[in-house]
């Protein structure tokens, strides 16, 4: 596989998506799975056949990690919609997604085969993948905030508890990917934590969304507050994942620069 | 203000005490220099932090402030003020020293401990509260706020006794001498006899793989022969040696190999509260979710 036939792939992905998000406004569910789960079946076949060719995950550099991004986005939206058959959501999953195939496909990144030896690890492929789900969960979770505050101005109680469930299984995977990688680093690097630029902040994102969980369970009914508590922890999320390339604290002495 | 039940805005402010405090004890005691707290310092300030966290639950009808600590409301203050001080330290640049004053060494800064010691004890409390009015279903709960406080708590006072020195070793002769992260020289008690340095190299000249196949000799007459590879250490009394670093002008040519020695007594502990935190994760998914509600 081929950098090259990565926009023919995601061409195919997104008009299947798209005609997901279409059947879900018209209340057609059948033809939102099928087309949704095509959809991810193409995307998917492109990363795996990355995988192949490079002889390697494709986890290494920014490009490749907003390729799982992109794929993880629509799965959460498409299981949002399963569960609470929310027909908008699957709209703004695949615009999400699309933003970010976009970002690749003006800047791909280099896919070279070469894996530094640090990065040769059982743990490479969960760390970031699990990372990367969470990030979408994480994400699905901010639009729904941003559809509440700023479209509907107001939310029902299922409204938040789809956020709120959005949020219990993000952070899950947010944990997972956090300790994965301290973990990882014991076994790599000679310690599990510290304190480099994209732990701090791993950590910063990570107590944001405690910040959140707690304040839904002290003031269920401050909406508002809760919505705007997800903006600023996506933000932190974002400094976090590739924001911190443009911060004075992270050239001195990152050791997550691939 | 200070009306029972005290609320957010009182936790606000108990935060705000507590980084008052905390420039205070800057100003007049300097930074916190946690090389004080080597063993045994640390197991007796473990072992004062949950006294005070037990005194704290038991006085809890007594002492208001204490009662309301084990809740949300003391929580959420206190984890937006974490977050605060967190992203202070994730903006600017952390240096062993110099640089911004106080901010450049967030870990020793006052007011930084002392608010993630106010988000321990809160877990701590939460934990006991939980533990000891046991219900089968808090178990989520428990297992989430005991291993957070096991591993922040743990890997903090743990880090006194955390040893990583620096070895050099030549092809022609054993090593028994390293150094410190200051720069000091220090005797980790073991030799190291490099055999063979190991290197393969992609297309491009970038290092594919770099090894080193040595033997170690311990102090109690022990030799263990092995090949240590990056993200594969070797593990002789209690030490684990990490191959670190090479000649990187000679690249496969190279001389000499750089191993790193690591010693961490505290681990144990860490990785407890660590797969507490995991078990607690899988918890928050399948448990502690909100009930789906229908549309």
């Amino acid at each position: 596989m081929s950098w090259d036939l990565f926009v023919w792939f995601a061409l195919g992905a997104v008009l299947c998506w798209a005609s997901g998000a279409f059947f879900a406004w018209k209340g057609r569910s059948a033809l939102v799975y099928a087309f949704t789960l095509a959809g991810l079946l193409i995307f998917f076949a492109f990363i795996l056949g990355m995988w192949i060719s490079l002889e390697r995950p494709p986890l290494k550099t920014m490009g490749e990690t907003r390729l799982w991004y992109s794929f993880f986005l629509p799965l959460a939206g498409i299981i949002v919609y399963g569960r609470w058959r929310y027909k908008w959501i699957l709209s703004f999953s695949t615009v999400l997604s699309l933003v970010f195939i976009c970002v690749n496909l003006l800047k791909p990144g280099i896919h070279s085969k070469t894996l530094m030896p640090a990065l040769q690890s059982p743990w490479f492929a969960p760390h970031v993948i699990v990372y990367m789900f969470s990030y979408a969960m994480l994400g699905a979770a901010t639009l729904m905030a941003v559809y509440l505050l700023f479209f509907r101005k107001k939310a029902s109680e299922v409204d938040m508890n789809i956020t709120d469930n959005l949020v219990y299984v993000g952070l899950a995977f947010l944990t997972f990917g956090m300790l994965f990688g301290a973990l990882w680093a014991k076994e790599a690097w000679g310690h599990y934590w510290a304190w480099d630029p994209k732990e701090t902040w791993a950590a910063i994102t990570w107590l944001c969304y405690l910040v959140y969980l707690h304040f839904r369970k002290a003031r269920p009914a401050e909406w508002r507050t809760a919505c705007w508590i997800l903006l600023f922890s996506l933000v932190c999320l974002q400094i976090c994942w590739w924001g911190i390339n443009y911060l004075p604290s992270a050239h001195i002495n990152s050791m997550h620069t691939y | 203000m200070w009306k029972k039940p005290w609320n957010l805005k009182e936790g606000f402010l108990v935060g705000g005490g507590l980084l008052v405090a905390g420039l205070l004890l800057q100003v007049t005691i300097g930074p916190i220099n946690w090389d004080l707290f080597a063993a045994p310092v640390n197991y007796v300030m473990l072992a004062l932090l949950l006294a005070l966290v037990g005194a704290m639950y038991l006085l809890r009808r007594k002492v208001y402030a204490f009662e309301w600590m084990m809740h949300f409301q003391a929580a959420i203050p206190c984890l937006c003020y974490a977050v605060g001080l967190t992203i202070l330290m994730g903006l600017t640049p952390q240096t062993r020293q110099g640089g911004i004053p106080w901010l450049s060494q967030m870990l020793q800064f006052w007011p930084f401990v002392l608010i993630w010691t106010w988000m321990m004890v809160i877990a701590g409390l939460a934990t006991l509260n939980h533990l000891l009015r046991w219900k089968w279903r808090e178990i989520p709960f428990i297992i989430n706020h005991l291993g957070v406080f096991l591993a922040v708590t743990c890997a903090t006072l743990g880090s006194a006794d955390l040893k990583q020195l620096e070895m050099t070793v030549h092809g022609d002769s054993p090593e028994w001498r390293a150094v410190d992260e200051a720069g000091n020289g220090q005797e980790p008690g073991l030799a190291i006899e490099l055999h063979r340095f190991i290197m393969d190299v992609y297309e491009d000249g970038s290092p594919k793989r770099f090894a080193s196949d040595i033997t170690v000799y311990t102090e109690d007459g022990k030799s263990v022969s092995g090949t240590v590879d990056v993200n594969k250490p070797l593990k002789v009394n209690g030490w684990k040696i990490y191959q670190y670093d090479y000649d990187a002008r000679r690249g496969p040519e190279s001389e000499y190999s750089v191993f790193m020695l690591v010693r961490d007594p505290w681990l144990p502990a860490v990785y407890l509260g660590i797969f507490l935190m995991l078990a607690g994760a899988a918890c928050l998914m399948f448990f502690m979710a909100p009930k789906t509600k229908k549309v």
